[in-house]
């Protein structure tokens, strides 16, 4: 019995002092932060900064090669964080949502093809770019929805919706998006333009029924051209986020039905 | 000069429905100009060209609009004399959009104008200088893909071009075009051929044609019959793909060229389309660029099916029209062949240097189908000429697991569709690969972007120092 | 020479340590997802079990057996074994990079994995003696390393299909698993030997 534990306590105190030599003696020194920056981080792996992960993030942002606040998911809470940690100044970051910019669902766009190919939005634009009469607008075969790492987008109708509660702005889908039509926007901002066709007004009208034709009434009843709520490409107007509209009365006034106050879907199921 | 049958078979090819009895026997008809032109500046494999025209702007026809945008880049030229309309984003038949000049043409005044370019003797011209013509000219592959001819010419230091391929093979279902312009063209690919041995060296030549088109053969032996050097008119077995450069190769001279990015010059071969080669002697011996091309309208939903020489730019309606209309609504409409061509859906796009039919098919000949599990039975791997396995390519990139598809060499795909051809499950097989490699490709230029940014990062640190 | 051959061919096919003795189930599962990491793990196996069947023999015969100490040797293994894989991952950490790179973050997975303790177990209960027992342990790793690359290559296979909802993920690797083990037991009486 007694040998017994002399035993076992004998194993245990050699390999103990075994370890701890070797843990003294054999180490490999790294940066002690690395694993302090890590552990503030989310840990979703989002790849949403731009690195392979969070512990990529980390160790970039201890080399000093990456910006403090290029994480989305973790947010100004999360940059405080790091930058206590490291002991640098973090950069403010506004809480982005993606916004699918158009709402030609199918019963208000013509879609113009049969298109039975492979489920998937980028195969489906090199196939005469896509079904849909509109050669700008959502395809809805959920290529932003597939690399979703939040579930965040669902395909309703033809159509992507995001769910802005679950949305944490990590840019995938913009990237995915054949058509550039996802940009990832304020959550505060409240007024979106649900349109990315760009060409003229009547043009537009062959193809979708509630596309953005150009006609700058959203700009006018907001102030007019100096309030500055709205930019113009072509024939399609842009919400100004850095100084959104607040006022949601212009929304009802838009003669082609694309802007919508808050259309962020929110799942009920 | 001789004919001989094709020595090497390649593995793999399917035999689809041909239905080249449609236009094979009608002769090539010029388009009475159209009003207005659609020309592109994306005609070809490569960086599109640089538009360097604007609205409102008077061109005449063979005026250059559109500037080479590096290396593989072609030039484009207005193809009639008119007025740009506008210049603006147009879709193309591959499906991208590309910056597109709107031309309102007007009739030309003279019936019988000055030539383009000074006419040249090719006996007497120098190599350069006839390089340098078919660059000015805008001659780029007319057979699909379209890759500049003068960069082809011009084999890079230390590689030498010892057979000079001509592809007659014109595998893909319906289109004739090759076909006649074989036929009623053949002294001008005679010539050609002997501009192309000047700017190559003196290399031999493989006139490769399928056995469906003896017409052909006897016309081309007619041409080619006292020409000097190692000539042969190779007659290969009907099988689909054999028009393709790399099958090409195999059939006639053997050799095998390996995966991307080697390129048929790496196992010392040239190939060029009928067409193209046609072009370079216009080009060089009457100074006409690249201005038109026969295009093959046919399929069972169009009145007369027809071989029309049109000029690029030309609208899929006008050639339509041309043709006596649509017999009745077509189910489908697909640029280029039935194998390879892409989906349009309406007529209001335009042709290309490249495009080498258009087919309208009824309800009748088009099948609607979805894409269903792999059964495992293989038949694609029979097909796939190019040694794949394409069910586990598919399988792969249905599962999103594009990096399984890239070991499986999914990039030496040629996309010939041999492999959906045949699948019982009708599952879309070449798309799935088409979608591979696009990602891959995608993949591959943010890797080297990347990489770019990252030197200029450090050498901006350097010079900071 | 036969008779180690014997061993490998026993404990490689015959009595393999996944699919026969049901050893190592959890890494088995755990990391066959992909080819390239069960390599890796099966490497680390390799590794790892050597030793540590070399240490564990000394243990046992030189201490814990001449003190009639046989009934503490779990207890007594599990210690070493423990200690023996953290010390191993801050040598290789240290002096051997690239082996640590591509082993490294394996290891704390073998920390206490049965297989390793296993084949301690068994061979000093057999009694063999020490190349012996050490050449076992390094056969049956390679058995384990065996079982795991071949379920992985069928695992990655599996990813591509698409099986019922019940069946996804766990559910249809334990499915197979299963045939694979037997499939296994068709080895049996390939060999006569006490492993």
């Amino acid at each position: 019995m007694i040998i017994a534990i002399v035993c076992i306590a004998g194993i245990g105190l050699v390999a103990a002092v075994a370890l701890a030599l070797a843990d003294r003696y054999l180490a490999v020194k790294e940066d002690p932060r690395i694993g302090m920056v890590t552990a503030v981080l989310p840990g979703a792996n989002c790849g949403g900064c731009g690195f392979a992960g969070c512990d990529a993030y980390a160790r970039a942002l201890v080399a000093g090669t990456a910006p403090n606040g290029a994480c989305a998911a973790g947010g100004d809470a999360c940059a405080a964080e790091v930058a206590k940690i490291l002991g640098v100044a973090a950069t403010a970051t506004e809480k982005r949502v993606a916004l699918v910019k158009c709402c030609g669902t199918r019963s208000e766009a013509i879609r113009v093809g049969d298109y039975n190919g492979i489920c998937d939005c980028a195969t489906a634009a090199m196939t005469a770019g896509g079904d849909k009469g509109c050669k700008f607008g959502c395809l809805g075969y959920g290529a932003c929805a597939n690399v979703c790492p939040k579930n965040a987008i669902t395909i309703h109708d033809g159509l992507a919706k995001v769910d802005k509660r679950l949305c944490i702005g990590c840019g995938k889908c913009v990237k995915a998006c054949p058509k550039n039509l996802i940009e990832l926007v304020p959550a505060s901002a409240t007024i979106h333009v649900l349109c990315n066709n760009p060409v003229r007004g009547p043009e537009v009208r062959k193809v979708c029924g509630v596309g953005c034709m150009g006609c700058h009434l959203c700009e006018k009843n907001s102030g007019g051209k100096e309030a500055g709520h709205f930019t113009f490409q072509g024939f399609l107007a842009k919400v100004n986020y850095e100084n959104p509209p607040t006022d949601a009365t212009i929304v009802s006034k838009c003669p082609a039905k694309c802007m919508i106050e808050d259309p962020h879907f929110e799942t009920g199921h | 000069m001789k004919t001989v049958k094709s020595p090497f078979k390649f593995k793999g090819g399917v035999h689809p429905d041909y239905n080249k009895e449609l236009a094979r026997d009608m002769p090539i008809e010029r388009l009475p100009l159209p009003g207005e032109l659609v020309i592109s500046m994306s005609q070809h494999l490569g960086a599109p060209a640089k538009c360097i025209v604007k609205a409102g702007d008077e061109v005449k026809r063979g005026q250059v609009i559109g500037e080479k945008n590096g290396f593989i880049s072609v030039l484009v030229r207005a193809s009639a004399d008119g007025k740009v309309k506008a210049v603006e984003k147009r879709l193309g038949p591959a499906g991208s959009s590309a910056d597109a000049v709107i031309l309102e043409t007007v009739p030309p005044e003279d019936n019988n104008p000055a030539p383009i370019l000074p006419p040249l003797d090719w006996k007497t011209a120098t190599r350069e200088e006839l390089l340098k013509r078919v660059e000015e000219a805008g001659i780029c592959g007319m057979g699909g893909a379209g890759f500049p001819t003068s960069v082809k010419l011009n084999p890079p230091p230390g590689k030498r071009c010892e057979y000079l391929v001509l592809n007659g093979a014109e595998c893909e279902p319906y289109l004739t075009a090759d076909f006649r312009v074989m036929l009623e063209r053949a002294d001008r690919i005679r010539v050609g051929v002997e501009i192309m041995r000047k700017i190559l060296g003196m290399c031999a030549v493989r006139i490769a044609i399928e056995d469906n088109k003896p017409e052909a053969i006897t016309a081309m032996e007619k041409a080619f019959a006292d020409i000097e050097g190692n000539v042969e008119i190779v007659r290969l077995p009907v099988l689909y793909p054999q028009g393709s450069e790399k099958h090409q190769i195999y059939a006639t001279v053997g050799r095998i060229v390996p995966e991307p990015p080697a390129l048929p010059i790496d196992v010392g071969c040239v190939v060029e389309n009928v067409g193209t080669v046609a072009a370079i002697a216009d080009a060089v011996e009457k100074g006409e660029p690249l201005l038109e091309r026969v295009t093959t309208v046919s399929g069972d939903a169009v009145a007369t099916p027809k071989n029309i020489l049109a000029p690029s730019g030309t609208k899929y309606s006008d050639l339509v029209a041309f043709c006596g209309g649509e017999k009745e609504h077509p189910a489908k409409i697909i640029s280029g062949g039935t194998m390879m061509g892409f989906a349009v859906s309406s007529l209001d796009i335009a042709t290309t240097k490249t495009t080498s039919g258009l087919l309208l098919l009824s309800s009748r000949k088009v099948f609607q189908y979805g894409s269903q599990a792999c059964i495992n039975c293989g038949r694609c791997l029979r097909a796939c000429p190019m040694n794949l396995n394409p069910a586990e390519i598919s399988k792969a990139v249905e599962a999103d697991d594009i990096k399984t598809a890239e070991n499986a060499h999914v990039m030496t795909c040629i996309e010939c569709g041999a492999c959906s051809f045949g699948c019982p499950a009708y599952r879309t097989i070449t798309q799935f690969c088409r979608r591979a490699k696009a990602s891959i490709r995608a993949r591959m230029a943010a890797e080297r972007a990347a990489a770019a940014a990252a030197k200029a990062a450090e050498d901006a640190k350097k010079e900071a120092k | 020479m036969s008779y180690y051959l014997m061993i490998l061919v026993g404990a490689v096919l015959v009595n393999n340590f996944v699919l026969s003795r049901f050893l190592g189930c959890c890494p088995f599962l755990g990391v066959s997802k992909k080819t390239e990491t069960a390599l890796g793990m099966s490497g680390a196996v390799v590794f790892v079990m050597t030793i540590a069947s070399a240490v564990t023999w000394m243990l046992d015969h030189w201490l814990l057996t001449p003190n009639n100490l046989g009934y503490i040797h779990t207890l007594a293994f599990i210690l070493v074994i423990a200690a023996l894989v953290q010390f191993i991952d801050i040598a290789m950490k240290r002096f051997l990079p690239p082996l640590h790179a591509a082993l490294g973050i394996f290891l704390p997975l073998i920390t206490t994995n049965c297989a390793v303790l296993g084949a301690a177990e068994i061979n000093c209960k057999q009694g063999t003696g020490f190349f012996e027992a050490v050449f076992f342990s390094f056969a049956a790793a390679i058995g384990f390393g065996f079982a795991l690359v071949i379920f992985s290559g069928i695992r990655e296979k599996l990813a591509h299909a698409n099986p019922p909802r019940c069946f996804r993920g766990i559910a249809l690797a334990l499915v197979t698993g299963g045939l694979l083990s037997l499939a296994f037991m068709g080895f049996s009486g390939l060999v006569k030997l006490p492993y």
